[in-house]
């Protein structure tokens, strides 16, 4: 029984580190420009995508592979900024928010398009050997650890928790101790005021996206690595991504960090209940933070937002 | 534009209601060139009504939306909630306990517009982004109870919910099970919804909604009960979603959750916002260039199967290019 509950939190803290992963990218694109970026879970599906086609098709080590699909995914992101976003910055919110709805669909069905909706595999013997946990045919656990009750703990999931946290500490230390970081909290406060200081806010949203959509293209892989990767992946693990946002307190990353792995733990649990139901905890989570919290956990109390 | 019967207004309801005739003609036609081996790809008179009566019932959604986003100005992400639970309501009632669809038809109604309410009402301090999330998972929400729940939906799997009756015509045996009974079926529901919605456009609450949307606070404080405006508007959206579920049960006979899908909510907003938002024969439009446009570029791309799936690829661009270039859509009310 409690060993059942420890497995369950284990695979929660690692789904929860992906959904902290792409968290932050909603989190830090509505912190400066107030957007829900639809689009983000379609950047994540494609950068899935991008490393699986970079390893199948390149033959590029994983390890470089991985770096190669987070510089495609930051142009991704920059380039949906640049073309779809810009010119509706000063535009009333709403059509914003439709052309990200309208972006997201188009990605959607072009990744549809090039690759078909049938779900792919990252192919075993191309990855690391480290990934390629199981049981062999003695009977010995291969690349895992065992968990007392049985369970095993993969090292890929290690390894998918490990870089969650590293990259949660260098994106913490970029924004509060680097230039960059310095004006996109500047501009996250008050985007006049930080323009009028000299800050370029178009480059400082820019390089929002651009990290975000890494830290995306990253979340992507790491799913890749256990699950199957489709054209709608990005959908149903946005949405409980946004979710993570949301209860975190939007435009706050420690929030979103924290609400990916509070998401991600209630996902595993609930799974335990009821497995339909796996994905209608996120969405039950996130009604009522709006309803009870707007600001979430870790959100300031501003001024009504509209 | 006054909705008068005048000469111009007469004229047009005689030409929709003769308009399947045309088609008959077009049919006729079509296989008497083929007897002279000339023929010009007429896909079939049948076929193309059954696409007006589903852009027709798309003019419905579209306008029951309308209300929500165009008249108060609040987007809704989940319209298609109220569509499922008319849907489910008439068919549950229909195919498993044998209720008359002239009953269905109201108790869905009914049904969605409470639950237009029960989402409202803890929603109504909500503006913009929240308000569209929340609509968004309620939505999410209601499909996988319908996808889970098989108890209530007769027992088949992902919602499936087979056999619904067509609807008969009490006290006789004359029962609707042809396209073009459907056609007139939903011709008249579209021109009560309509009447509907526009009297209440042009009504003090239709000044109030607008009031509400262009600054809710001003709206306020010249005393209209906001709250109340709003849940009013929730209400008969919902109910025209209702509407259009229990004509779509009846209609397809089989009804199953990956109709209502998220992408069937997108599908409806993006006619609104095509027609422009806060314009009933804006919605009328985009529903019509729309719901038709999917089957022509079902029929067109049916020689690409690789591009057969690519039809939301297109409606996502327009959704792109249209807030870009023209926001205000294509036939926008000026104030």
């Amino acid at each position: 029984m409690w060993a059942q509950l420890f497995e369950q939190l284990i695979n929660g803290l690692v789904q929860g580190g992906i959904y902290a992963l792409i968290a932050v990218g909603y989190t830090m694109v509505y912190g400066i420009i107030q957007l829900i970026n639809f689009a983000h879970g379609e950047i994540y599906m494609f950068g899935a995508y991008f490393g699986l086609i970079l390893i199948t098709v390149f033959h590029i080590p994983f390890w470089f592979a991985l770096p190669l699909a987070m510089v495609l995914c930051a142009l991704l992101g920059m380039l949906i900024d640049y073309v779809a976003y810009r010119p509706l910055r000063n535009a009333p919110r709403l059509s914003a928010l439709i052309t990200a709805i309208g972006i997201s669909l188009a990605l959607q069905n072009i990744a549809r398009i090039i690759w078909s909706a049938r779900p792919k595999n990252y192919p075993p013997d191309e990855l690391p050997s480290l990934f390629v946990s199981g049981i062999s045919m003695t009977g010995e656990v291969i690349n895992a650890i065992p968990l007392p009750g049985g369970g095993t703990l993969p090292y890929r999931d290690v390894f998918i928790l490990l870089i969650a946290v590293v990259l949660m500490i260098l994106l913490n230390l970029l924004i509060y101790y680097t230039r960059i970081g310095k004006a996109m909290r500047a501009c996250a406060q008050n985007a006049t005021a930080a323009n009028l200081m000299g800050i370029n806010a178009n480059r400082v949203i820019i390089a929002t996206f651009a990290i975000g959509s890494a830290l995306g293209a990253v979340a992507g892989v790491m799913v890749g690595l256990s699950e199957n990767v489709t054209p709608n992946m990005g959908y149903y693990k946005g949405v409980a991504a946004f979710a993570a946002a949301v209860l975190g307190g939007i435009g706050s990353v420690t929030g979103a960090i924290v609400g990916g792995l509070l998401i991600g733990i209630a996902e595993a649990f609930g799974a335990d209940l009821h497995s339909g139901y796996r994905i209608a905890f996120a969405y039950i989570i996130m009604i009522l933070v709006i309803l009870i919290r707007p600001t979430g956990l870790f959100g300031k109390a501003t001024s009504k937002r509209a | 534009m006054k909705d008068k019967l005048t000469p111009r207004n007469i004229i047009l309801c005689v030409v929709i209601c003769s308009l399947p005739w045309f088609l008959f003609g077009i049919d006729e036609i079509s296989s008497l060139l083929k007897q002279y081996k000339i023929s010009f790809g007429w896909p079939g008179g049948d076929y193309v009504l059954r696409i007006i009566v589903r852009a027709c019932l798309y003019m419905l959604l579209a306008i029951g939306l309308n209300i929500v986003c165009g008249f108060t100005g609040l987007l809704d992400l989940g319209y298609v909630v109220f569509y499922l639970i008319g849907g489910y309501t008439a068919g549950i009632l229909m195919a498993l306990l044998g209720v008359h669809y002239w009953i269905a038809l109201p108790l869905a109604m009914a049904h969605a517009s409470a639950w237009g309410l029960l989402r409202g009402i803890p929603t109504l301090r909500l503006t913009g982004d929240y308000f569209a999330i929340v609509t968004f998972g309620f939505a999410e929400l209601f499909v996988r109870i319908v996808k889970n729940e098989d108890w209530l939906t007769g027992g088949d799997p992902n919602g499936l919910l087979l056999g619904i009756p067509a609807p008969r015509i009490p006290f006789t045996e004359f029962s609707f099970n042809d396209n073009w009974h459907n056609y007139y079926h939903i011709i008249i529901l579209l021109a009560l919804v309509i009447f509907v919605t526009y009297r209440l456009q042009n009504s003090r609450v239709g000044r109030a909604w607008v009031a509400i949307r262009e600054d809710e606070q001003a709206a306020e404080s010249m005393g209209i009960n906001v709250g109340r405006y709003k849940s009013l508007a929730f209400a008969v959206s919902a109910a025209i979603g209702g509407i259009g579920g229990a004509f779509i049960a009846q209609f397809q006979s089989t009804i199953s959750a990956s109709l209502f899908e998220f992408w069937e909510s997108i599908f409806i907003l993006c006619m609104v916002v095509l027609g422009g938002m806060g314009s009933i024969r804006g919605a009328m439009l985009g529903a019509v260039i729309l719901g038709s446009l999917g089957e022509i570029l079902r029929l067109a791309l049916n020689n690409y199967p690789k591009f057969a799936g690519s039809r939301y690829l297109i409606f996502g661009l327009i959704l792109v290019l249209l807030m870009r270039f023209r926001p205000s859509g294509l036939m926008y009310r000026k104030k």
